[in-house]
């Protein structure tokens, strides 16, 4: 038995999340896949397991073509899918979360599930109480209930998308020995992560993933230099900008400790100065948006100082921080930026500082005509935010940022543009520092980190792992930090 | 563009609801032409008819036009109908204790409906924004409680001298009935008309050309970015509740100072939800419910006539009118889902 | 989002296919309303003998088919129709403003009237307003308001300036008073429980017959007076309104919950006789008494002690017939039952069907009781009678006047529950 991927094309529009990607895994093989943030791999996965329709390609399994129209379908062809949050009913108990999507038409009564459930789980090494309620199980043995339910459902491949998230380490272990007990039994386990110590730890081959095509395909163990490299590819940058004379700090944080859904950051402690441009680096969901959060007033710390131009604003909310002259561009540009069905002008509108009741549109569209040239957008002012490419809507968001801004908080600031527009759109940000303006932005761009930030801060599992000045190291080293080593 | 597609799409549907009411005619016996005609004829045909569906079309689009504020918010005003009850009621309370001459009465009436209706508007707003109970069930609930209130007192309180019965309270003074202008040998409800045409224009000027009516649309399309730029959305929720429920409350002014001139326990007519349909008709645009919602009144004003003349259930109308708003939503989600690829191109998050 | 917005046009999908569905179950009745007689039905020999050609249009506040007070009036009209002639009924029903919210009793009167009718009838005390309104309008086309009072030159709300509107009206009391009757034959626990639906001087009136009745038939039956309970709990309105009104069916529970055995019913739909049929049937001894259509046992027969309805035909025909005449009156009648033959449907305005549950003794005595009232032996309106409060109602020995009973204020004394609301 054998999974073979072939020529696998999936586009969102102009983005190619996935540009015929085609590997093959042998069964009873634990399998990593490697890749940055946006890579393609989670929708690769998400084709596997039936979410989404390739727009071409085949999945094979056993020398038979599936067809995958739903998960269903997936299950039915036996593959499972293990998301990062286990999809289980947290008000039922055990034995019902188990008994939810039965095989067979007919059910099964009550008992015979309960002797499925035992035969299952024993078989695997877990134990359950069946009258518990799902809700009071932690994340890994939540884990290893749906694990027990895709294996009676059948399962001959298993999908781990970011398993170890918000998991103890002996948690992680445990599920590491079942994760090698299923391999042994003759499943095919695919390991999707970004964690290189896992990855090394556990699987016996890996398919490294970038910018939606294979770049890499090897049996374990391989130098990790050769892993970072492949994953990001080879990054050599100079430094793009002048160094300002640097203010006081502007952000204090200390001791600060912020928790949102799974993130947990203990103990923070950072000062920017004013005029300082900061990087923050990790792979996504480390911790960097919940920082930035923070320091936009979206999330309250749970403990510590954060101080915003000498003033306490960790009890401060969103508007006391816009006020303050705080502005956050987060990475949703149609969740949490524009909104859809409103037009160019009218996001000017709504952004002004001019708030007379009646809107002037003839002003306004001229307004927004220069805007659209400044930053080069290309569309009309009348063009809806949805109708816009995602670079375009970055612009546009970029635009709206408003004249007089002490702390300037961004998300992936040029995700999706070009290397010329993300050029133009840093030389209108870095002239900003010269009004003492601080920016602090996430990225997953090692280039983009390197050639804007003054330092870096590298975040590994909800810790700052390291801080490093961008002119002391270089793209490899910064490739290791975020995969969680340090380079010996 | 889209936009021609989208109406190419509602007249197909409506074409087609017309065709699917046509077989039901045929299919009872009935004589399909003629039924459509006496449609016509029962609602538009004289001078009488025309202001019978005018009275009925005024309280119906200040519904609306309450309504299309609520949705610019991306609010679902369920609680519309008990709106207009409260504003009836509270119309009523006017008229039978203030005494005076008819200038000083009917805009105190006017102004007590809209009192009415934004208190049991905002009760529902700030179900939701301070309790996050969502408007559809805070709604719903105070449609019954409104509806509850209304039985109370016109059976209660508010009951009738002699026989005490479900008709309605005492019919207010003259002072408070809305004054008519006869022409052609009919009464013509001027003023609930021009109500209904001013609330069309206002809320048209409202949402075109003002900074809170555009604040209004993007908290309605997009309240999480609405709130990053700075926009107060609880505020703007609130708002958007207190110009619907007042328009409904007008609206419950004149079921009762022009129409029923007593508070009858049904006084809605249930004016609110045929006012919601009647929105979702329009695409949520103000100019297109003024002509919509005369259709629908006429359909129903009309439909008594089929029941007199032919003998057929006056239901038909009621028939007709779901008909075509099924057809006009499946034929604009079919416009939405097949859009020209090239038009609108798509990203997934 | 994308989720959001799909549940939210789920949403709207199913309210309006709600508003489809109930659309056209209301029409797949597939009634006709205009019917013309002669076609295979005899007419009655009472009728004129020469054809007319007369047109009377029927108002109905509720559906012509529902099983109660409009389908009453429904019937009664096609008895004119089947007796006369040319006669030819035009009908429109649920005329009320949550039905018909942009139509108005004058509007319908104005269209009937153009379509040739010549007599127009409004069958509900909601209608006052619009009929009297109406017949202001057209001072030429004899009206009738049934159960109103508008044309009484005693009553409290006379409108001596509408010489065209009469009223009919059926004594009610007295198909309630034998309702009482077959109450207390039965109880065994000596407590009786009145349905009620809201608080008028009509309501309070019907209640207070059956009390009467039952307070009568449970003495003449050897009990103790005293030992005898009546409550009366008001649902407020003529039938459920789900969050407006009491529930009935939860109303009648609890009635039989406390200890009553049986439960007379005044709403307009059968919850009472529905919960005592169930009771019964998981072993309980319980019956109750429904109201208005001579149908309405048909529920649960083997709970129910019978029925009093309306019988509208007798009184319809002799007005339509006098119209034909020219010679109508704006008359206030308030008929009673003819005694020869109560439920003679050519003749008598009230009626009374005795159920399948009603053992054979107490029919027996019940229709020793009906005797009495129909030879005028038994008067129960008669003194001394005091209101709930304790103030006088009758004096000793007085019997009620028209007046009297028509505009009763309060409940009697002995009766529990609300008297106004």
């Amino acid at each position: 038995m054998a999974l073979e991927i072939r020529d696998i094309y999936k586009h969102f529009g102009p983005v190619r999340a996935n540009d015929g990607i085609s590997f093959t895994v042998q069964e009873g093989s634990l399998h990593g896949i490697l890749g940055e943030n946006g890579a393609g791999k989670s929708t690769l996965m998400k084709i596997l397991s039936g979410f989404y329709g390739a727009d071409s390609g085949a999945v094979i399994l056993n020398g038979e073509v599936l067809e995958l129209g739903s998960p269903a379908d997936a299950i039915d062809a036996g593959i499972g899918m293990l998301h990062q949050d286990p999809l289980v009913f947290l008000p039922l108990t055990v034995l019902d979360n188990f008994a939810l999507g039965s095989p067979g038409p007919i059910p099964l009564d009550r008992s015979e599930i309960l002797e499925e459930l035992n035969r299952v789980s024993s078989g695997l090494g877990f134990e359950f109480d069946p009258s518990r309620l799902a809700g009071s199980l932690t994340i890994g043995e939540r884990q290893q209930l749906a694990i027990t339910r895709l294996m009676w459902l059948g399962a001959k491949v298993l999908i781990f998308d970011e398993p170890t998230t918000g998991i103890s380490a002996t948690q992680r272990l445990q599920l590491f020995a079942t994760l090698r007990k299923l391999a042994e039994n003759g499943l095919i386990v695919l390991f999707v992560s970004h964690k290189l110590e896992e990855v090394e730890d556990l699987c016996d081959s890996v398919t490294i993933i970038r910018q939606g095509r294979v770049v890499f395909e090897a049996e374990m163990p391989v130098p990790p230099e050769t892993l970072v490299e492949k994953m990001f590819g080879k990054v050599f940058v100079e430094q793009g900008h002048d160094a300002v004379p640097l203010g006081d700090a502007l952000l204090r944080l200390s001791g600060t400790v912020l928790t949102e859904g799974t993130t947990h950051i203990k103990d923070l402690n950072m000062d920017v100065a004013a005029g300082e441009v900061i990087g923050l680096a990790g792979l996504e969901g480390s911790g960097q948006r919940a920082l930035l959060r923070a320091c936009s007033g979206l999330l309250e710390p749970k403990a510590g100082v954060l101080s915003i131009d000498g003033k306490d604003m960790s009890k401060a909310s969103y508007r006391d921080h816009l006020a303050a002259g705080v502005h956050y561009l987060p990475a949703g540009r149609l969740e949490e930026g524009l909104v859809h069905g409103i037009s160019i002008t009218e996001h000017f509108v709504l952004t002004s500082e001019d708030k007379s009741f009646f809107i002037d549109w003839k002003a306004a569209e001229k307004e927004a005509e220069s805007e659209i040239g400044d930053y080069s957008i290309k569309g009309d002012p009348g063009s809806h935010a949805e109708g816009l490419s995602g670079g375009n809507q970055q612009r546009l968001l970029l635009a709206m940022i408003p004249d007089a801004v002490k702390l300037l908080l961004l998300e992936h600031p040029t995700r999706g543009l070009d290397v010329e527009s993300a050029a133009y759109v840093w030389t209108r940000l870095l002239d900003r520092r010269l009004e003492g303006t601080s920016i602090v932005f996430a990225s997953a761009d090692l280039d983009e980190l390197l050639r804007y930030s003054d330092r870096i801060v590298v975040f590994f599992g909800g810790e700052v792992f390291a801080v490093r000045n961008a002119s002391d190291i270089d793209g490899e080293e910064l490739g290791y930090l975020i995969g969680g080593k340090q380079r010996v | 563009m889209n936009l021609s597609r989208t109406a190419m799409a509602t007249v197909v549907a409506f074409i087609a609801a017309l065709g699917v009411g046509i077989l039901l005619l045929l299919a009872v016996g009935a004589p399909p032409f003629e039924t459509l005609g006496l449609l016509v004829e029962g609602s538009l045909g004289s001078a009488s008819k025309i202001s019978i569906t005018l009275l009925a079309w005024s309280p119906l689009v200040l519904a609306a036009a309450g309504l299309v504020v609520t949705f610019a918010a991306g609010l679902w005003n369920i609680g519309v109908e008990g709106q207009i009850i409260m504003g009836a009621i509270a119309a009523t309370w006017v008229a039978r204790t203030i005494e005076g001459p008819g200038w000083v009465v009917i805009p105190l009436t006017i102004v007590a409906g809209v009192v009415g209706g934004v208190v049991w508007a905002l009760l529902v707003g700030v179900l939701k924004t301070r309790g996050h109970v969502h408007e559809i069930f805070g709604g719903l609930g105070l449609d019954f409680v409104a509806a509850g209130l209304a039985t109370y007192l016109v059976i209660g309180p508010w009951s009738r001298t002699g026989v005490a019965s479900t008709s309605g309270t005492d019919i207010f003074p003259e002072e408070a009935w809305m004054p008519t202008i006869d022409a052609l040998g009919v009464e013509w409800p001027v003023i609930p008309v021009l109500l209904g045409i001013t609330s069309v224009v206002l809320v048209w000027l409202l949402l075109k050309g003002t900074l809170f009516g555009l604040r209004l649309k993007a908290v309605g399309n997009n309240a999480y970015s609405s709130y990053l730029m700075g926009i107060p959305t609880d505020r703007y929720i609130l708002g958007a509740f207190a110009i619907g429920g007042g328009l409904a409350g007008i609206a419950g002014t004149v079921q009762v100072t022009a129409f029923h001139h007593k508070l009858v326990p049904a006084v809605s007519g249930g004016y609110g939800f045929l006012a919601i349909l009647v929105v979702l008709l329009a695409g949520f645009s103000a100019v297109a419910i003024a002509p919509i919602a005369l259709f629908f009144v006429a359909i129903s004003v009309g439909s008594t006539q089929i029941d007199l003349r032919l003998g057929l259930d006056s239901a038909f109308g009621g028939v007709l009118q779901g008909i075509i708003v099924l057809f006009v939503l499946f034929a604009g989600g079919w416009a939405a889902k097949h859009p020209n690829s090239s038009l609108t191109p798509q990203e997934e998050p | 989002m994308t989720r959001g917005r799909r549940s939210i046009r789920l949403l709207v999908l199913i309210a309006v296919l709600a508003i489809v569905a109930a659309a056209c179950s209301s029409s797949s009745d597939d009634t006709t309303t205009t019917t013309t007689a002669g076609d295979g039905e005899a007419a009655v020999t009472t009728s004129p003998a020469q054809e007319v050609d007369f047109t009377f249009g029927m108002i109905l506040v509720g559906p012509e088919n529902d099983r109660g007070w409009s389908q009453a009036h429904f019937e009664a009209g096609k008895y004119v129709e089947a007796n006369i002639p040319g006669a030819t009924m035009i009908s429109l029903d649920t005329v009320n403003s949550a039905d018909r919210p942009e139509t108005s009793v004058e509007q319908v009167v104005d269209d009937m009237i153009e379509q040739g009718a010549q007599m127009i009838f409004a069958t509900s005390d909601d209608m006052r307003d619009g009929i009297e309104a109406a017949a202001a309008a057209h001072p030429d086309v004899p009206m009738i308001w049934s159960s109103g009072d508008s044309a009484w030159s005693e009553g409290e709300a006379y409108r001596a300036d509408l010489s065209n509107l009469g009223n009919i009206m059926g004594r009610m009391y007295f198909g309630k008073e034998i309702a009482g009757c077959a109450a207390a034959l039965t109880s065994e626990t000596g407590k009786i429980s009145y349905l009620g639906p809201l608080i008028n001087d009509e309501t309070r009136r019907l209640a207070s017959s059956v009390y009467l009745g039952a307070q009568k038939c449970w003495a003449d039956a050897g009990n103790d007076p005293a030992e005898l309970s009546f409550e009366v709990n008001w649902i407020g309105f003529w039938f459920n309104i789900p969050g407006v009104t009491l529930d009935p069916t939860e109303v009648t529970n609890a009635f039989f919950d406390g200890g009553a055995d049986v439960v007379v019913s005044g709403i307009d739909t059968t919850e009472a006789l529905i919960v005592a049929g169930q009771r019964a049937d998981a072993g309980e001894s319980v019956w109750a008494i429904p109201y208005d259509f001579a149908g309405a046992c048909s529920e649960a027969p083997d709970s129910c002690l019978g029925v009093p309805y309306f019988n509208w035909g007798p009184s319809y025909l002799d007005v339509v017939t006098s119209a034909i005449a020219g010679s109508v009156s704006a008359d206030f009648q308030w008929i009673g039952p003819d005694w020869s033959d109560i439920n003679d449907i050519d003749s008598s305005m009230i009626g009374w069907i005795t159920g399948d549950a009603l053992a054979d003794d107490a029919s027996a005595a019940l229709d020793e009781f009906v005797s009495g009232l129909a030879d005028g032996s038994i008067n129960l309106f008669t003194g001394p009678l005091n209101y709930q409060d304790g103030s006088p109602f009758l004096g000793d020995g007085e019997a009620g006047t028209d007046l009297q009973l028509w505009y009763m204020k309060q409940l009697l004394e002995g009766m529990e529950g609300a008297s106004s609301s």
